[in-house]
């Protein structure tokens, strides 16, 4: 039988962190509880943060959205500044897992679980979003590339807890795509998945180009080479095969039940085809 | 002249419906009897194995733990099987796939449970095993059960009508292919349990999630020693079935527990896990086919080798394969053919039946051969199939001639003129940017009944309660398919009474009939015409005894009237509820038989013991409208229209329910399904890797019925539960290819394999 | 440990384990039986309660998590003398056919119609995605859940006079 400790505040929080360091953090437990099902139990010691109200909020400040570590998917889409503010990451969040798994799944849960598979990863990557990581010295920032290590790996270190994903508003990036590609309509885990925000000059040129690809590595893959591929040109299907070919080099993809290696890498290059679509409307 | 009803062929909310929606009827997995204990089995987890020991010493010394079994502690033969009994309840010899159960466990909880399986200490030898059929009729192959003059292989069967394929030499136009199907896993909802207890007088009273509670009393009695008649089997409403709870899955664990249990109830209910690793699945097949036919169409010959993988038992692989081959040719004329097919043991997962059963594998070959003709001929795949579709008096491939109802040409008639089959050209066009549409056609057929060799019996019991209302004691479980409720229908309209006035038992071997299991298109055919009858002799009994009340001295001048028998120039009546109490138990009762007849035509082929040939078949004619994403390669069916020969709609609403049902069940198969396996073990064992349809994937669902009466089913009734899964997926795979051109002839069409199998020309991305 | 919460809107307490599955104190020891389970990994959707209003699987929760809440079953929806219009709508439209995955979907459909009286079929398909029915009764799931959210829907009459109300 495990203990579970369901402390009211961030102070009380970090205090049982540091007295419990082999406790689990449990937010919305989407991803805790059916994997320590699969190995047998919960740890001896479980630690909620549903009722840790510093973690739960979204706030906005200079340039910059502060979303809580413990705010649901749910909860941010219902937010304008997530819903209509970020398309990137809502659309990944709207197609995340399913809507009671949305009530209970946090951004912060995806984020810890460091899966290559996870949803709200590429869009984060491209919107630049750090993380603020809080122990009992103190506060601290990375990147998410700094702190997502590998598969299941992160920077989280003994006693911390992710209290927020910092993202900064996005300014002029006027198309802004997500798309998963999963083997059904919906709770899918993603065989591989992009996000993409182009902004555009004056005449339809991409004047920078932000992708990220999910499932394609051991973490979210950027391509600099691809996003090169497009600055100065319309995202137009040649320049999009331009891209994709750079794509397709980049990308670590492997073999697993739900696709081959091989197909990845094709599609991911073919996904951003579909941007010609979406700036043709 | 067109028959009046007052209640079949409308619309009827099931009268199951509320009280599920309400969360109030209670599965067989919602019972927790006082003070029970948890029953659950340690299974092998390798797929080919010699036992050297089964150490149970830590697993027993356990706190809470009650008992641990193994074969020692089986009294009886210790085989489970439906026809073919060859799978034990505790293996005590050598494992023959991962999901062997070898040692039982009682205990207080289910923590307490989940610990002491992991305690038991197996000593397993591994053995070579074969994986896939091709392995395993190889010469000096591993056997999976020693000792068999047929080695590996469970049944041999062949039909050969006419002149057999020698004909194909003489046909114009042959087409050849190899197509292969996967297995499926049912993936109800409830998973296989039940509840179960030993009783001081010594009868075993069970509440089981099963689809053929009368014969589990025996499967239970002949492999654990026990008295059939000493066995009480309850099986409430069924959160699924589909096939999978039709043979033991959860019965003689749950016995055997029981008499170990010092008369504490015991309760055993496999997790999803398990049921993957333990329940049965649809039969893996690989199908080699040539179909020869004269320039015109005219279908000529046909040559196919059916090989199923029955995985390490039996279960109904022999069945399984005799309905596939019966219906191998499709619903068409056919004068010469050769079929031959094999049932091959592996050490996979069990197969056993589904819906479907054996024709949803061959009507994917027949029907992809048939567009492969068309093709070739430049004709339209729907006048090909409406060219050749059987009608009334002709003989399928298989030589079984088609003497009831047979609307295939009827259901192809009725697609072809629904809206969506003419605008789907129109539709194809306005394909949105990077996908493109596609359109196809597939017709289907199935035996209904258990075919020859066994019969399909029912009896059906009916009694007037002391109220004046009816009970009706159903004996065919009803897994979801709404057979229960059709049922009340059926007396409601026999009797000339309201719906509302039937309660319904749901079978109970202490109270009900023996009337066969849930499967096969039967459930309603043959209760359903059982109950009719018996209603017929409860009506007469009401009559007389309503006579004596109102003085009549011809029960001719009487009638049964909504809750009274009156006597008709009079207006006089004598309300049922009155009736009722002037009635003994027995008075009030009416049981009456149903045996469903048997086609005239002798039992055809070599090797088949039961289940060919069939009197009776359900058809279908479905359009598939699809989308293929150039970009991914992923398939979305956009739509289905089915137009079903299935005899007179009792309730357009199951109707609809059931099409629509397996249609979508189909589409899983077509699509997703497919349980993947390396040597012998599963590697999606849950429902996030094992993936069935969401609502997000569901087409929009046309259901025509057409015009049909089945003269010997009840009301015109025969069964349509199967039928339409057949053509999903030979439908979509036409849809997808007129899509695409992509041509895959191995199922289930993934992303990959569509996006991999696209001509050179349609490569190129636009 | 002692945990209290409001169940099907009564104040209810019991002792359990910190760490026991909610799905199970809802069977075992409340008798909730309405609550299903089809997979214990948040693949079915078939253990879906209210909790504060929103559809949670309770397989994937600890009985901990329900201290000081509100918890909804199907149980609590409606009730034999007065279903929920979901109910009531499930059916009368054939949403219902084993009817295993009919109280998880009534759960997410309560939710959605809680946030969104009027949604067209595309978002309630959305709603009920993550809930698995294998007997493929989509479409009448779909239709039923149009059919309750506009039974509940105010009518022309109710809607002219809470504008009345609400202008005076
Ligand atoms: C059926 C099913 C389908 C799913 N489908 C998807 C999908 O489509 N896409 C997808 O991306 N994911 C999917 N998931 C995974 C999961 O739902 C998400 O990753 C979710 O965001 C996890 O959030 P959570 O709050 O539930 O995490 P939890 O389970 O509570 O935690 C996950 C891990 O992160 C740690 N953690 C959580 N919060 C913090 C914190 N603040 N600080 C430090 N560590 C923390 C925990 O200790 C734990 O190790 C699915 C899960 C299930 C069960
Ligand atoms: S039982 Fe909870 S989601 Fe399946
Ligand atoms: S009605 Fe059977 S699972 Fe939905």
């Amino acid at each position: 039988m495990s203990r579970v400790h369901a402390p009211r505040g961030l102070a009380e929080l970090l205090a049982l962190r540091a007295d419990l360091p082999g406790a689990a953090l449990m937010a919305g437990g989407t991803d805790l509880v059916p994997r320590s099902r699969a190995r047998g139990g919960l740890p001896e010691d479980v630690i909620l943060l549903q009722d840790v109200p510093e973690l739960h909020g979204i706030t906005s400040g200079k340039g910059l959205l502060r979303i809580g570590a413990a705010a649901t998917h749910a909860a941010l889409l219902a937010d304008p500044r997530v819903g209509r503010g970020l398309p990137v990451l809502a659309r990944a969040l709207a197609c995340l897992a399913s809507p009671a798994i949305r009530n209970m799944g946090s951004i912060g849960g995806n984020i810890c679980t460091a899966s290559p598979a996870g949803d709200t990863l590429p869009p984060l990557h491209v919107l630049e979003a750090r993380v603020e990581l809080a122990g009992r010295e103190g506060v601290r920032e990375l990147s998410l590339a700094e702190f997502i290590l590998g598969p299941g790996r992160t920077a989280l270190g003994p006693g911390e807890v992710l209290c927020a994903v910092l993202v900064p508003r996005p300014e002029g990036f006027s198309l802004q795509h997500f798309e998963k590609v999963g083997l059904r309509g919906a709770m899918a885990i993603a065989v591989v998945s992009l996000a993409a925000m182009l902004r555009l000059d004056g005449r339809g040129r991409v004047a920078e180009a932000r992708l990220a690809w999910g499932s394609a590595g051991p973490a979210v893959v950027r391509c600099p080479a691809a996003e090169a591929a497009l600055l100065g040109r319309r995202p137009t299907l040649s320049a999009l095969r331009a891209a994709a070919r750079h794509a397709r080099a980049a990308v670590r993809p492997i073999d697993d039940l739900r696709a081959s290696a091989a197909y990845r890498r094709e599609v991911a290059g073919n996904l951003l085809l579909r941007l010609a679509d979406l700036s043709s409307r | 002249m067109p028959q009046e009803f007052s209640q079949i062929d409308r619309r009827h909310p099931r009268n199951d419906a509320l009280p599920k929606a309400l969360g109030l009827e209670r599965f067989a997995a919602d019972h927790y009897p006082e003070g029970l204990l948890w029953a659950g089995a340690r299974r092998a987890g390798i797929p080919h194995a010699r036992i050297r020991t089964v150490d149970v010493s830590a697993a027993a010394a356990l706190p809470g733990v009650v008992r641990v079994l193994t074969r020692a502690d089986v009294a009886g033969s210790n085989l489970q099987g439906i026809v073919h009994k060859d799978q034990p309840v505790l293996a005590g010899d050598k494992v023959r796939h991962c999901g062997d159960a070898v040692a039982l466990v009682l205990a207080v909880d289910r923590e307490t449970l989940a610990r002491a399986l992991s305690l038991v200490r197996l000593d397993l030898e591994p053995l070579p095993g074969v994986f896939d059929p091709a392995q395993a009729l190889k010469k000096g192959a591993p056997l999976v059960h020693e000792g068999r003059r047929g080695g590996n292989v469970l049944v041999r069967a062949s039909i050969r009508t006419g002149r057999g394929a020698a004909v194909l030499r003489e046909c114009p136009v042959v087409v050849r292919g190899t197509f292969s199907t996967p297995m499926q896993a049912h993936a109800f909802i409830e998973t296989e349990n039940g509840t179960a207890r030993l009783l001081p007088d010594g009868t075993l009273e069970m509440t089981v999630s099963t689809q053929a509670p009368f014969r589990d009393r025996f499967e239970i009695a002949q492999a654990l020693g026990l008295d059939p008649m000493r066995i009480r089997v309850v099986a409430p409403y069924l959160g699924g079935g589909f096939g999978g709870k039709d043979g033991a899955t959860v019965q003689c664990l749950l016995a055997l527990a029981a008499l170990h249990a010092g008369g504490r109830p015991v309760k055993m209910w496999w997790e999803r896990e398990e049921s993957m690793l333990a329940g049965y699945k649809r039969h893996a097949a690989r199908l080699t086919y040539a179909l020869g036919a004269d320039r015109d169409g005219t279908l000529r010959a046909l040559s196919c080798r059916i090989v199923m993988d029955s995985g390490a038992y039996a279960h109904l692989g022999g069945e399984v394969m005799a309905l596939g081959m019966e219906s191998a040719g499709g619903p068409y004329r056919i004068p010469h053919a050769d079929i031959r097919g094999l049932c091959v043991y592996t050490n996979n997962p069990v197969a056993g039946a589904f819906r479907g059963f054996g024709a949803a594998q061959t009507a994917f070959a027949a029907e992809r051969m048939m567009d492969r003709l068309a093709e070739k001929l430049g004709m339209d795949p729907l006048e090909l199939r409406l060219r050749n579709a059987l009608r009334r008096g002709d003989r399928n491939a298989a030589g079984v001639t088609m003497t009831a109802s047979t609307g295939m040409a009827a259901c192809l008639e009725a697609l072809r003129a629904h809206p969506a089959y003419a605008a789907r050209e129109a539709w194809k066009r306005a394909a949105p940017p990077h996908a493109r549409r596609g359109a196809g056609v597939a017709a289907a057929c199935i035996g209904v009944g258990y075919g020859r060799g066994l019969p399909d019996a029912a009896t059906a019991r009916i009694e007037l309660t002391e109220t004046g209302t009816f009970r009706i004691f159903n004996a065919v479980p009803d897994m979801g398919q709404g057979n229960a409720s059709a049922f009340a229908l059926i007396a409601a309209e026999a009797l000339g009474q309201s719906p509302a006035s039937f309660e319904l038992v749901q079978p109970d071997t202490a109270c009900c009939l023996p009337s066969g299991s849930s499967s096969a298109g039967r459930t309603t055919y043959t209760y359903g015409n059982a109950l009719v009858r018996a209603c017929g002799a409860l009506r007469d009994r009401l009559l007389v005894r309503g006579a004596m009340a109102l003085l009549a001295d011809d029960t001719a001048d009487l009638t049964l009237a909504p809750g009274a028998v009156r006597h008709v120039k009079s207006g006089r009546a004598v309300p049922l509820a009155l009736l009722a109490r002037m009635m003994i138990l027995e008075d009030r009762t009416a049981t009456a038989e149903f045996v469903m007849p048997v086609t005239p035509d002798a039992t055809g082929g070599k090797g088949f013991v039961i289940g060919f040939p069939h009197l009776l078949f359900a058809y279908a004619a479905v359009l598939a409208l699809s989308e293929v994403d150039e970009l991914t390669g992923a398939v979305r069916v956009r739509r289905f229209v089915s137009a079903t020969d299935g005899g007179r709609v009792l309730n357009p609403q199951g109707f609809e329910q059931q099409v629509a049902g397996a249609l979508i069940q189909g589409m899983g198969w077509a699509l997703s399904e497919d349980v993947l396996t390396r040597e012998g073990r599963i590697l999606n064992p849950d429902l996030s890797t094992y993936l069935v349809p969401t609502a997000a994937d569901a087409p929009e669902v046309d259901c025509l019925a057409v015009d049909s009466v089945e003269e010997t089913g009840p009301f015109g009734m025969k069964g349509i539960g199967e039928v339409n899964l057949n053509a999903a997926l030979p439908s979509i795979g036409a849809a997808v290819q007129d899509a695409c051109g992509a041509r895959l002839d191995a199922a289930p069409l993934t992303p990959e394999k569509v996006l991999g199998a696209r001509p050179r020309r349609a490569r190129r991305t636009p | 440990m002692t945990i209290r919460f409001l169940l099907n809107g009564r104040e209810v307490a019991c002792e359990s384990a910190p760490d026991r599955r909610a799905v199970d104190l809802l069977r075992e020891e409340f008798g909730l039986t309405g609550v299903k389970e089809g997979c214990g990994g948040g693949e079915c959707g078939a253990c879906a309660v209210l909790v504060d209003g929103s559809a949670r699987l309770s397989c994937l929760m600890l009985a901990a998590q329900l201290a000081g809440r509100s918890v909804v079953t199907v149980e609590g929806l409606g009730t034999a003398e007065a279903p929920h219009p979901l109910q009531t709508a499930f059916a009368e439209h054939g949403a219902v056919q084993c009817g295993y995955c009919a109280p998880g979907m009534l759960m997410a459909a309560a939710d959605l119609l809680a946030r969104d009286p009027s949604p067209d079929r595309e978002a309630i398909a959305g709603a009920v995605s993550g809930t698995l029915c294998r007997c493929g009764g989509y479409g009448k799931i779909v239709e039923a859940v149009e059919r309750a959210a506009e039974a509940m829907r105010p009518g022309p009459v109710r809607k002219a006079l809470r504008k009345k109300r609400g202008g005076a």
